[in-house]
C-alpha cells in the first residue's frame, strides 16, 4: 500500500512494472488514470489554460490511507498505490493514478473503482480552473456522491 | 480556549489567509457552528460570507470529517472545507 501526493508527473507504466517486480503472485493490475481535460467548446473561444490543485496536507494522506485500508478489507489485494498531483497542471496532464494489484481480475477491478469513487468525495483536494477568460473554483458533482454511495450497498466479496 | 482554524481554496481566498489562531471564551460547549456564529456577529467580514455559504461547507476537526455540532476542545484544529473536487 502506498500513497503519494506530489507535484511531479508520474508514469502509470512504471508503477505497474514496480508492482509486478516486487510481488510475483500478482496476476492482475487495474489502473485508473485521470487527466486534465479542456472541455470548452472552441466556438466560444474559451479555453482551459491551467488547473491548480490544492490539498489539505495531513488530512489528505489520512483519508487516502483510510480508503486504501477499507479496499484491502473488502477485497483480496496484493498491492494498492494512489498518486495524486498538486500544484499547477496543464491540459492533458495526468492528475491521479489508482493502481490495484490482485491475484485475479475481479478484486482489482472492483477495488480500483471503489478507491477512485471514495477519493473523489472524501479526499480534501480542490481544483481551480483558469481559462483565457476567467478563473474559478470547480463545484462538486452530485454524481460523485451517488457513485460513492453505491458502494455502501455492496457487501464485501472477500472470502478469506 | 484557542482553536487553530484552517481555510482552504475558495474559503482561503475569502479570508485571504491559510490559518488563524482564534481565542474564544465560551461558556457552553463550543462547536464549529457556535464558533462561526460568534465570529460572524462580532467580526463580520469574511466570517459573515462563510456563514452564508455554510450549506456548502463541511468541517473537519483534527483532520477528521466532523459535524457542525461536534464538540471543540482547546488546541483543536478546525478546518472549513469547501466542496471537494479532487481526482
Amino acid at each position: 500500500m502506498s500513497i503519494s501526493i506530489q507535484k511531479e508527473i508520474f508514469s502509470t507504466e512504471d508503477v505497474i512494472l514496480k508492482m509486478k517486480e516486487s510481488n510475483l503472485s500478482i496476476g492482475a493490475v487495474v489502473t485508473f488514470t485521470g487527466f486534465v481535460r479542456d472541455f470548452y467548446d472552441n466556438k466560444e473561444g474559451k479555453k482551459l489554460e491551467q488547473l491548480e490543485l490544492e490539498h489539505y496536507a495531513g488530512m489528505t494522506e489520512k483519508m487516502l490511507s483510510k480508503i486504501e485500508l477499507e479496499a484491502n478489507a473488502r477485497w483480496l489485494l496484493e498491492d494498492t498505490q494512489i498518486i495524486h498531483r498538486v500544484g499547477v497542471l496543464l491540459p492533458s496532464d495526468p492528475i491521479v493514478l489508482v493502481a490495484v494489484a490482485s491475484k485475479h481480475r475481479g478484486d482489482a477491478f472492483d477495488a480500483c473503482h471503489f478507491i477512485i469513487d471514495y477519493l473523489k468525495v472524501d479526499a480534501p483536494f480542490w481544483k481551480k480552473e483558469k481559462t483565457n477568460m476567467d478563473e474559478y473554483w470547480v463545484n462538486d458533482r452530485k454524481e460523485d456522491s451517488l457513485s460513492k454511495d453505491r458502494w455502501e450497498k455492496v457487501s464485501s466479496k472477500k472470502t478469506n | 480556549m484557542k482553536i487553530k482554524v484552517l481555510f482552504f481554496a475558495s474559503i482561503r481566498e475569502i479570508f485571504d489567509c491559510n490559518e488563524k489562531i482564534v481565542d474564544i471564551t465560551h461558556n457552553a460547549n463550543l462547536t464549529p457552528d457556535l464558533l462561526l456564529e460568534n465570529f460572524s456577529s462580532t467580526e463580520k467580514g469574511p466570517w459573515l460570507i462563510l456563514l452564508n455559504k455554510k450549506k456548502l461547507v463541511r468541517v473537519a476537526i483534527n483532520q477528521t470529517i466532523a459535524e457542525w455540532q461536534s464538540p471543540l476542545f482547546d488546541g483543536d484544529e478546525l478546518a472549513f472545507l469547501p466542496p471537494i473536487t479532487g481526482g
